[in-house]
């Protein structure tokens, strides 16, 4: 038995959870593996190295456990490599292959495959490209396909508390009752049903609120369980021209259709979390960097979303009978009278409205002209 | 090169009293470039999962790396644990979030609980950071309480919000004592008692650079002055030229302002830790030693970042790399007399929940 011991790897030897280092190597005494200590200076068992008589001169092993009840840490780099037996104790030692080797003896795989991929070798050019391709597509391809299938399986429910809570919020703290008078409302409501019957969800899938806006002023919203809300501020914005309101709510309409909250949100969440994986990767500098650029491109996919939004009052307002260009015209009185006359930047959530007049008009001259 | 000095039997046996002794990093962009390329290419795989592994290695090369008297840190945590605590913590956010928008109420409970917890989660995030590093196989541990917590990390960045920073020196005198005075080595206690001058003399140097970057600001503004007229009167129609010159004029604020406080909380940072890690001894009269050049700290991390940027993130494991061997090589021990050797009394790592919530709210404690 004694005559098997085979040294394996010179290192240091620390009892559980001391500081102490005795000099020692691993043994493989066949059925176990055992830590032996080192005799120091001068004394006979450094040259007599480790296939020597275990007689009396020999110390006793520091610790010895069969060979599947030690714990191997993986290797990483150059990094020494430790052994914990199950007493508690640690062998550590900077021979890295004699431990792989023992391991492969041992029918336990010595070099993990994460290791043997992490080695410098030209082969890592290629995972460097891969990696750089696979992120790309995984941002490109695989979130947009994790979005649509969040807002496929996102149950109706959702999206009507969520309407509820911000009406409800929306009501008691900006939002006054409607100041128009009753034959007003009603034409405008008339007006809705004729375009909402032409909606995906029909005419009973949206309901059109009348509020005073206070300090959101003359604006047109829609929450995503088809609640639209107009304010009165804007009625007097149109001053009487009401084809343009149903323009307006057509295009509104499309933002409940084209499901462009629930859409947004799931993008901003998948963003965050692909974000926070590679956080610790890319350090905080970088990762305050990808927020901001993040919330730059979460305002391109917004004016997108107009864009959509607006070729979709296009074509909503054909079906109902009504003028196709009348949207066209609203961003003519923002012009005049709001001065929006910018055009589209990369900061912008909406893009420039002479831009999208012009889009609405070639949109709703083109179609009619086929 | 062999990382082990078997022959010394203990930490006083390789110097002489009253001499620093330089921590230094052994890791190189060249290896880290293969961990790093393989974590992220098994973390995308993954999608996701492998993260918490890659957390495990990363930190295994770096704290392994990072060497005093030959000896490296270990890092012990497992993959699991991490896991576990970032599926609990992102599980919980989900859950807020989604609370938030469907019961309002509800949500609002639990963003209450958190805060209430935070002084909790931050303790016990420190705690479990201690105690899966290891120096000569002899544990760290935390023993700080909720209290400490609370005054550090809740009425610190309260103060420093309220007094616009006049007041941060005093917090981070506090985040200095809290973890100084509670992290031990083994039975070894370490203890430290931050001056308030010196930090106040750092904070100052990074104020006067905010107020460069706002000077710079202000004159670029004023030079623009018919530009940004020109935008907020809005009446006439702005020709495309300028246009294109505004976007480029927010741009250059843009970049303007990230690198003013950006450079300013690095400065900052570097002298907090100079003044903090300088006023630590370890239990016998053992002195730490900090010198980091603030600036110096300041550039590296900086071009790291502009490095990085223009080679599309590739640069990244030479950075982080460059940044650690920089901070480090800037760290000493001085060792008064024999320390003797240190046992570790067994404690259990705890959960990781707290320090996964830690470093997803941004910051990280490594020691």
């Amino acid at each position: 038995m004694a005559s098997e011991e085979r040294v394996i790897a010179e290192g240091a030897w620390h009892a559980e959870g001391s500081s102490h280092a005795v000099k020692a190597r691993l043994v493989d005494a066949g059925d176990r593996i055992a830590c032996m200590a080192v005799a120091t200076e001068g004394a006979p068992g450094r040259m007599g190295t480790g296939d020597g008589p275990a007689g009396e001169g020999v110390p006793p092993a520091l610790a010895s456990a069969p060979f599947s009840s030690l714990q191997i840490w993986e290797r990483i780099g150059r990094l020494p490599r430790r052994i914990a037996f199950p007493d508690g104790s640690v062998f550590e030692t900077a021979d890295n292959d004699a431990i792989d080797a023992l391991m492969t003896a041992r029918g336990r795989r010595g070099v993990s495959f994460v290791h043997r991929l992490e080695r410098f070798h030209p082969r890592l050019i290629l995972l460097a490209a891969g990696t750089f391709l696979l992120g790309g597509a995984v941002y490109r391809y695989a979130l947009p396909l994790l979005v649509e299938i969040a807002v496929l399986v996102t149950p109706p429910v959702v999206p009507q508390i969520m309407a509820k809570s911000t009406l409800e919020t929306l009501d008691r703290t900006v939002f006054d009752a409607s100041r128009l008078d009753a034959e007003t409302q009603a034409r405008l409501t008339e007006g809705f049903r004729e375009l909402a019957a032409e909606g995906a969800r029909g005419a009973e899938g949206y309901t059109l609120n009348f509020r005073t806006g206070g300090a959101i002023g003359p604006n047109a919203f829609a929450l995503p369980d088809g609640t639209l809300v107009m304010t009165d501020e804007l009625v007097a914005l149109a001053d009487g021209d009401e084809e343009m309101l149903f323009g307006v709510l057509a295009h509104e309409i499309g933002h409940v259709d084209l499901k462009h909250s629930l859409r947004q949100l799931y993008r901003a969440a998948g963003v965050a979390g692909l974000i926070m994986l590679i956080a610790g990767d890319v350090g905080s500098g970088i990762e305050d960097l990808l927020t901001q650029g993040a919330g730059l491109v979460a305002l391109s996919y917004s004016r997108e979303a107009e864009s959509e939004a607006d070729r979709y009052s296009v074509t909503l307002m054909r079906q109902a009978g009504k003028d196709p260009a009348a949207l066209a015209r609203f961003f003519v009185v923002l012009s005049r009278k709001l001065g929006d006359t910018g055009n589209t930047s990369i900061l912008s959530t909406h893009p420039g409205s002479p831009e999208r007049r012009k889009a609405i008009e070639d949109l709703a001259k083109g179609a009619t002209g086929s | 090169m062999t990382a082990i000095d078997s022959a010394a039997p203990s930490v006083a046996a390789a110097g002489p009293a009253e001499a620093f002794h330089r921590v230094s990093f052994t890791g190189s962009g060249k290896e880290y470039f293969g961990i790093w390329i393989v974590n992220i290419l098994l973390t995308i795989i993954t999608l996701g999962i492998y993260s918490a592994w890659a957390k495990v290695r990363r930190n295994r090369y770096f704290y392994g790396n990072t060497m005093l008297l030959g000896r490296g840190f270990e890092y012990h945590a497992r993959g699991w644990q991490i896991l576990v605590g970032r599926v609990i913590v992102v599980g919980y956010f989900i859950l807020y979030n989604v609370a938030l928008t469907v019961f309002p109420i509800a949500g609002l409970v639990l963003g209450l609980l958190i805060v209430l917890a935070l002084p909790w989660l931050v303790m016990r995030g420190i705690r479990f950071s201690a105690r899966v590093t290891s120096y000569r196989n002899v544990r760290f541990n935390f023993v700080g309480g909720i209290g400490g917590a609370f005054l550090a990390f809740m009425v610190g960045p309260v103060i420093t919000v309220l007094t616009l920073g006049i007041l941060a020196p005093i917090a981070s005198r506090w985040v200095g004592r809290y973890v100084g005075n509670n992290l031990r080595w083994g039975s070894k206690t370490f203890a430290t008692d931050p001056p308030l001058a010196p930090i106040y003399g750092t904070w100052f140097v990074a104020a006067l650079v905010v107020l460069l970057g706002i000077v710079i600001l202000a004159v670029g503004a004023f030079l623009n002055s018919a530009l940004i007229i020109a935008t907020i009167d809005g009446s006439g129609t702005l020709p495309a030229e300028f246009q294109a010159s505004m976007i480029a004029a927010v741009i250059f604020a843009y970049v303007a302002i990230f690198i003013t406080f950006g450079l300013a909380s690095l400065v900052y940072r570097a002298g907090v830790r100079n003044v903090v890690w300088s006023a630590t001894t370890l239990e016998g009269g053992h002195q730490i030693l900090s010198d980091l050049p603030r600036f110096g700290y300041a550039w590296v991390a900086i071009s790291n970042i502009i490095l990085t940027i223009l080679t599309l993130g590739f640069y990244r494991p030479w950075a982080a790399v460059r940044l650690a061997r920089y901070t480090y090589e800037h760290t000493a021990v001085r060792f008064n007399g024999p320390v003797g050797d240190v046992m570790a009394p067994a404690e259990k790592d705890g959960s990781a929940v707290g320090a996964e919530f830690v470093s997803f709210e941004g910051f990280d404690f490594g020691f």
